[in-house]
């Protein structure tokens, strides 16, 4: 049943709830509580742009054509024809017999052949070369790159003596704002980031941006974590690039110069334990 | 003014209802957890891609991840 106990080193609050007793409070539980706050402003991330490579792909012919002029024979044509003769009446008078007589002759046809002869003369041709002249071609890919970074971005809160407290986990509210946003190096577009643009909390790290083949497999990844060890509060900071191909000859990415990203973010950590 | 310390039948109070058993307060068990508590780095990437270590401390990689961290699972606690 629902009860409250104190003992010298023990306080324990039950609840009884629908018969079952649940512990609401127990000094021999290990109770999660901050033992400190960090304020951080302006803790700047910043990611380079990414670097490209021109890839040896290959060479190829460029023709090359020579104008020549050639003294060529142009044969002689044979062709036909024919012409046609019409009919033709005549018609006499004869004074003497006083009378007429008429005369006929019938059209005909008369068939020819004729030559135009043949002749040399000069023409001018373009003559392929043999491939005399290859020039290469080149593709060009992203680097892969594995970039980390990691600083100390503070000191964890001490005890009486100074020492650091041995913290047993860390949750931090952030504001950020990507002050410069990179571009995929493919599109004239900024990469996508999933920082919100208010306030939010996360333990352990934070995927900043990221980006995807056509296929939808993921190329590009960049993301940060904040961490306790030793005595410091740590910040590191990855990027990791797998290699892609234009997937065009001679063209290099028109925005791999435009890829840096850069980040500013105000921190607010709860350095908290379990148990003191 | 603030309660200093109450008990009835149904309900404890202390210290200005800062401890009150109307409230459900988080610890830490072995077993039978709610929810777990990360601490420290729970992501990695590498060879382009993505490693998540979920609070369990088992790995989500996005099939194209080819590195090698390993994450701890998160403490177990209990509301």
């Amino acid at each position: 049943m629902s009860g409250f106990t104190a003992s010298n080193s023990r306080i324990r609050v039950i609840e009884t709830i629908s018969s079952v007793d649940e512990t609401v409070f127990d000094t021999d539980n290990d109770m999660p509580h901050i033992v400190g706050t960090t304020y951080l402003t302006n803790v700047a991330v910043d990611f380079d742009d990414l670097d490209q490579t021109q890839n040896y792909a290959g060479e190829e012919c460029v023709p090359t054509y020579t104008l020549e002029s050639v003294l060529v024979y142009v044969p002689a044509v044979w062709f036909n024809f024919s012409t046609f003769t019409p009919s033709e009446w005549t018609q006499t008078y004869d004074y003497y017999f006083n009378s007429f007589s008429r005369e006929y002759v019938s059209g005909f046809t008369t068939y020819h052949r004729d030559t135009t002869p043949g002749f040399m003369e000069y023409q001018f041709q373009y003559v392929y070369n043999e491939c005399g002249a290859y020039t290469p071609y080149y593709e060009y890919s992203v680097d892969a790159e594995e970039y980390s970074s990691v600083t100390n971005i503070a000191n964890l809160p001490t005890d009486e003596d100074g020492t650091a407290l041995d913290i047993d986990f860390v949750i931090v509210q952030a504001t950020g704002t990507r002050s410069t946003g990179g571009k995929d190096p493919r599109f004239n577009q900024a990469l996508p980031t999933t920082v919100p643009t208010k306030t939010f909390s996360f333990q352990g790290s934070v995927l900043l941006e990221s980006s995807g083949e056509a296929s939808g497999d993921s190329w590009f990844r960049r993301i940060m974590s904040v961490y306790t060890s030793g005595s410091k509060l740590k910040l590191k900071v990855q990027e990791s690039v797998k290699s892609i191909n234009r997937g065009a000859y001679n063209s290099g990415f028109p925005h791999i110069d435009e890829s840096r990203s850069t980040y500013s973010f105000n921190l607010k950590v709860f350095f908290g334990k379990f148990r003191q | 003014m603030a309660i200093v310390l109450k008990i009835t039948p149904t309900r404890f109070q202390a210290s200005g209802s800062k401890l009150d058993s109307q409230r459900r307060y988080i610890r830490k068990v072995s077993s039978g957890e709610d929810l777990r508590f990360v601490n420290g780095q729970n992501m990695d990437v590498s060879g382009g891609g993505l490693r998540y270590v979920k609070p369990d401390g088992t790995n989500l990689d996005d099939g194209v991840y080819d590195g090698s961290f390993s994450g701890s699972a998160g403490t177990r606690v209990k509301v």
